[in-house]
């Protein structure tokens, strides 16, 4: 726990929580996007689902070699990585949380006089919002194991590449240090991710609360 | 009926579509960039067609798929033991739950390091990093899935005298069982990102470690065949699992639709 002190594993882990932070992002916002209007409109879904299930099935880490070759060992080739790792859990929840939503609040709505777009932003994507919460939590985890994972196997910087040094100097406490911290951070997020969805999609939360 | 015809023939026929244009226009690309990073997809195609039936590439599969078995056997049943245990005591998931979050929360690939010095580089280190991998899907779910089971028939277990154990393998199993399988239906394509997480470190072989050796070599287009394979392999287990889960489930609900007692 020195090392935390002393800054070389502090600085570690900014390395790899900035580039996972961005490519986290990325994910969320085209999977969102992506996701709602492939699940709104039936010739998206239709025509993007051939394509869909024979991309998704490739694991992830078998496109780190070559991201490797197109972007380097650094932050970028990470960034790329996770992004691509969290999209697809976002992109399917995003997808199968706006065919689920009712038809009737679209005729509600319709009969209100809102428009398409309107009725896509202030119906769909809220009443999607419970499916996406969940795809961001799994895609947050995916891409936490995908960057570590990316640092180990051909990384300069992160926590990822911290361990692969220490193990292989057989710097057991330092190692096991890293892993801890990185349980911890994984923990940390994933509860950040309930509390907020806990907030945001309130109105989900009565089964939930009705369990304890 | 006509309507019906084109649906159901033009549906299909669209994805296809879309999905040859993509390709179409990765071939364009390629061929307009000619940048040795992206081959183009027919010289992937033809590599792949010369590649993946020699014996070195084949003896690559066999070991991926081996672990894999071997790994996710493990997995699947410590985490259908747990899971169900936490899911039918208060107390079992009081006591685990939170060493089972923070180790959820672990990635796999943390472990590796640790695993590396202790079970050396080899098999061992790789079917646990699997296993690891399988556990915590299918413990959830079938925690969940035991969670989920209504009262009135843990309340009719009791009444009919019930023990503990007669319980949950005659209650809590077969009610928690669709969950159980989504859990093990998740675990299929988790369990394929550890074979390959596991082969990328300490040498040996499998697919993992063919796509480090044709990224050392730069043979890119042999490199996209085996990521080509991969997927390819995924779509297969998850095809092979979905007709599993189909059998396995309507057992299930045959026995409770009509009750064979």
């Amino acid at each position: 726990m020195t090392e935390l002190g002393t800054g070389t594993l502090a600085s570690e882990i900014g390395a790899t929580v900035g580039s996972y932070a961005q490519g986290l992002t990325i994910a969320v916002i085209v999977g969102v996007v992506a996701g709602v209007l492939i699940g709104s409109f039936r010739v998206l879904l239709v025509a993007s689902a051939v394509l869909i299930e024979f991309l998704r099935p490739i694991p992830v880490v078998s496109l780190i070699p070559l991201a490797v070759l197109f972007f380097g060992f650094g932050a970028p080739m990470r960034r790329w990585i996770v992004a691509y790792a969290a999209l697809w859990p976002i992109l399917l929840n995003a997808l199968y949380g706006a065919r689920g939503v009712d038809l009737v609040l679209h005729d509600v709505a319709r009969t209100s006089g809102v428009g398409a777009v309107g009725r896509l932003v202030r119906v769909t994507l809220p009443a999607s919002l419970p499916s996406i919460a969940t795809g961001v939590r799994i895609g947050a985890s995916i891409g936490l194991l995908v960057a570590v994972t990316a640092e180990f196997v051909s990384g300069t910087d992160g926590v990822g590449a911290y361990m692969q040094r220490q193990g292989n100097a057989f710097k057991l406490p330092e190692l096991y240090a890293a892993v801890v911290l990185v349980g911890i951070f994984g923990y940390t997020v994933n509860r950040a991710l309930r509390a907020a969805e806990r907030r945001l999609v309130f109105w989900a939360g009565e089964e939930r609360l009705a369990e304890r | 009926m006509t309507v019906r015809l084109v649906d159901r023939v033009g549906r299909p026929l669209l994805g296809c579509v879309v999905f040859a244009a993509a390709v179409g226009i990765w071939e364009a690309v390629a061929r307009s960039e000619g940048s040795f990073l992206l081959p183009t997809a027919s010289a992937v195609a033809e590599r792949a067609w010369h590649v993946w039936p020699t014996p070195e590439f084949l003896s690559n599969v066999e070991a991926s798929l081996r672990r894999l078995a071997a790994g996710y056997a493990i997995g699947a049943w410590i985490g259908v033991a747990v899971g169900v245990a936490m899911g039918s005591s208060r107390w079992m998931r009081q006591a685990l739950e939170p060493l089972v979050e923070l180790l959820r929360a672990t990635p796999a690939i943390a472990l590796v390091p640790a695993l590396i010095v202790i079970l050396g580089a080899g098999d061992r280190m790789r079917i646990t990093v699997i296993a690891f991998g399988v556990v915590f899907p299918v413990l959830v779910n079938s925690m969940d899935g035991v969670r989920a089971i209504s009262p009135e028939l843990h309340e009719t277990a009791s009444l009919l005298r019930m023990g503990r154990a007669e319980r949950i393998l005659r209650i809590d199993l077969p009610a928690a069982l669709p969950s159980i399988f989504a859990g093990l239906r998740i675990a299929v394509s988790i369990g394929l990102v550890m074979v390959v997480i596991s082969e990328l470190v300490g040498g040996g072989d499998g697919l993992g470690h063919y796509l480090l050796v044709e990224q050392s070599e730069y043979d890119i287009p042999e490199m996209y065949a085996g990521i080509l394979f991969l997927g390819l392999l995924g779509l297969a287990l998850n095809g092979v699992f979905v007709l599993v889960e189909r059998r396995a489930l309507s057992w299930h609900r045959g026995t409770t639709g009509h009750g064979e007692r």
